[in-house]
């Protein structure tokens, strides 16, 4: 039998196949006790997949879910612990907040004075105490977001497991909403796997980001790991806003250059063609064409383009790719 | 519009309650003398013996042992049937729609077999058992798609939870099928309610009958005469349950009806 000595959570070539698709592919991930890892990745990738094979939800076809070193391939959903908040918070829509609290407390035989207090601490946790009473239905999409989260620290999980909780919310209150989600789950002694397609939330939630796609584990590092150093080309185009520049400049050869790390430079070498410009109010975005193809370039906003501007950028800043497989390429690219 | 939908419905049950309470010699040409109206058609209807209070009764049981055998069987088929994938589902499910849809005619003799074998003959509550066999089906491929209608999630969340099979259908999954159960309860209730051919072939005591049978067997004061006002009367007597049964089970009814669309 295989034991590990590592605390924490840990993925072992974890797989899913359903009628010969794979949905995810050896997965291999470590989460440490008190660590917020970002499962981030275009929709289909195997997020979700991953989150319900840690949950038992799934049976995994192939591999292992290990926490602190136990294999939890054999117990239900419910031995292990683990608490979920749903894309759609999943509450229940007969029961009143309370009652959503309350149910999985009772059934498995938390005492009445003890569900009280667990209760009364978690409902002025979220600030949810005038909303006991209310049906989900008559809760706005923050508020079933709050009593959803509170139905999860109620499990008192070993695992904690968010499945995109802030989809369903606004733009603007998703952003005011993220240091409060952080400051409630990351920090404790469980492991949090956080699943979304927004690299903005997997960068402010997140200690570290797993990117996935088609099923396969990209990279996995510090955002800044994966913003400096793509381990392929998926990787470089999925992080950054706007997206990175591919420059087809040599045969076998691809040049990723991002947007920030062009600027107008009389002597540049790349010389390009504005179409249009985006302004944003701290910054302008450029778009340009030249004999490579299209470019993004982010620069100041109240430069003043020539007509024919020319642009460089620092041999530290350039990402060479393989362009059929989009591996990276490391070494130095062509001299100019 | 509302109003000629409201008559379409409601036309039918008028009529039969003119009907019932007309003197049998106003039905076929208006009277030139005298009131038309008389309870007459209830009084021989009442008088009877045994009390016609006393079919109203027996067909009561037998339809509620009927519904409540069905939904305790259709609902584990329905929640097995709707966990399962694929080619077994739809297989099972097409076989249901043929069960459904196979003609009773083609039961009789061999239920009446069956009756004679096991001794089920005259007995109220061993009729609702070809009934709920009848009704099964329909009520299992009903249920499904209930089933089918819950969001996923709700059963995993429980899942999570700790609850197991038995809490999540308790606590989580049939309070909220509540409007799909009160809908195939009453379905199931009414066929039992109106059916005729098997109760007429396995009772034969005369206190013991149905309502249908007993209503067939009213005469009229000769061979020759059809009494329609005492038929009449006998239906709008035994519509009376059911009409009580709807009032209540409407307000789950509708409640479901309306509960998905209010989204916050």
């Amino acid at each position: 039998m295989n034991t590990a000595i590592g605390a924490g959570l840990e993925l072992r070539q974890l797989c899913r196949e359903v009628g010969g698709r794979r949905l995810l592919d050896r997965l291999d991930l470590a989460v440490a006790p008190g660590e917020c890892l970002a499962l981030l990745g275009p929709s289909g990738c195997g997020k979700s997949t991953t989150l319900r094979l840690v949950a038992g939800l799934d049976p995994a076809s192939a591999g292992q879910v290990l926490l602190d070193g136990q294999d939890l391939g054999a117990l239900s959903p419910g031995e292990r612990q683990v608490a979920m908040v749903f894309q759609s918070y999943a509450l229940y829509p007969h029961l009143s907040v309370e009652g959503n609290l309350e149910l999985g407390l009772k059934v498995r035989g938390v005492a009445g004075a003890e569900r009280q207090r667990r209760l009364g601490a978690v409902l002025e946790m979220l600030q949810l105490e005038e909303l006991r009473q209310r049906r989900p239905a008559q809760l706005s999409g923050g508020q079933r977001q709050r009593v959803a989260l509170a139905r999860a620290l109620l499990r008192q999980p070993r695992i904690m497991l968010l499945d995109e909780p802030m989809s369903n919310l606004d733009a603007q209150l998703r952003e005011e909403l993220r240091p409060e989600l952080r400051r409630l789950l990351c920090g404790r002694e469980q492991p949090v796997i956080y699943v979304t397609h927004d690299q903005q939330e997997a960068v402010g939630m997140a200690d570290r980001i797993a990117l996935l796609d088609a099923g396969r584990l990209q990279q996995v590092g510090s955002p800044r790991e994966l913003y400096a150093d793509p381990a392929n080309r998926f990787v470089a185009c999925f992080l950054g806003r706007p997206a990175i520049n591919l420059l087809a400049i040599a045969p076998g050869r691809q040049l990723g250059l991002r947007p920030e790390h062009l600027h107008l430079a009389e002597d540049g070498p790349l010389a390009a063609r504005l179409l249009r410009r985006e302004w944003w109010g701290h910054q302008q975005l450029l778009w340009l064409d030249s004999r490579w193809g299209p470019l993004r370039v982010l620069c100041d906003p109240e430069v003043t383009l020539p007509t024919e501007p020319r642009l460089g950028w620092q041999r530290q800043h350039e990402l060479w790719f393989d362009p059929l497989s989009g591996a990276r390429l490391h070494g130095q690219g062509p001299v100019w | 519009m509302r109003l000629l939908v409201l008559l379409w419905s409601l036309g039918p049950l008028l009529w039969q309650l003119r009907t019932s309470l007309l003197r049998p010699e106003a039905l076929v040409a208006p009277l030139l003398e005298g009131n038309p109206w008389t309870l007459a058609n209830y009084q021989l209807v009442l008088s009877g013996d045994p009390p016609f209070w006393r079919y109203l009764g027996n067909s009561t049981l037998v339809a509620l042992a009927t519904t409540l055998l069905t939904l305790l069987l259709a609902v584990p088929c329905a929640y097995g049937l709707q966990q399962q994938r694929g080619l077994l589902r739809w297989g099972v499910g097409l076989g249901l729609v043929g069960a459904a849809m196979f003609p009773t005619v083609l039961l009789f003799l061999a239920l009446l077999e069956i009756a004679r074998r096991f001794g089920l003959a005259n007995d109220l509550l061993a009729l609702s058992l070809p009934y709920a066999g009848l009704s099964l089906p329909l009520a299992v491929l009903l249920l499904r798609a209930a089933f089918a209608d819950l969001p996923v999630e709700l059963e995993d969340a429980a899942r999570l939870e700790g609850l197991d099979l038995g809490q999540r259908l308790r606590h989580v999954l049939l309070p909220l099928l509540g409007p799909a159960l009160a809908s195939t309860g009453i379905l199931v209730f009414l066929a039992s309610w109106n059916e005729y051919a098997i109760a007429l072939t396995w009772i034969s005591r005369n206190d013991l009958l149905t309502l249908p049978i007993a209503i067939a067997r009213i005469g009229g004061g000769s061979v020759f005469t059809i009494p329609y006002g005492a038929f009449a009367a006998a239906t709008v007597l035994g519509s009376l349950p059911l009409l009580l049964l709807v009032l209540v089970a409407q307000r789950p009814i509708v409640s479901g009806l309306t509960r998905g669309a209010v989204k916050g």
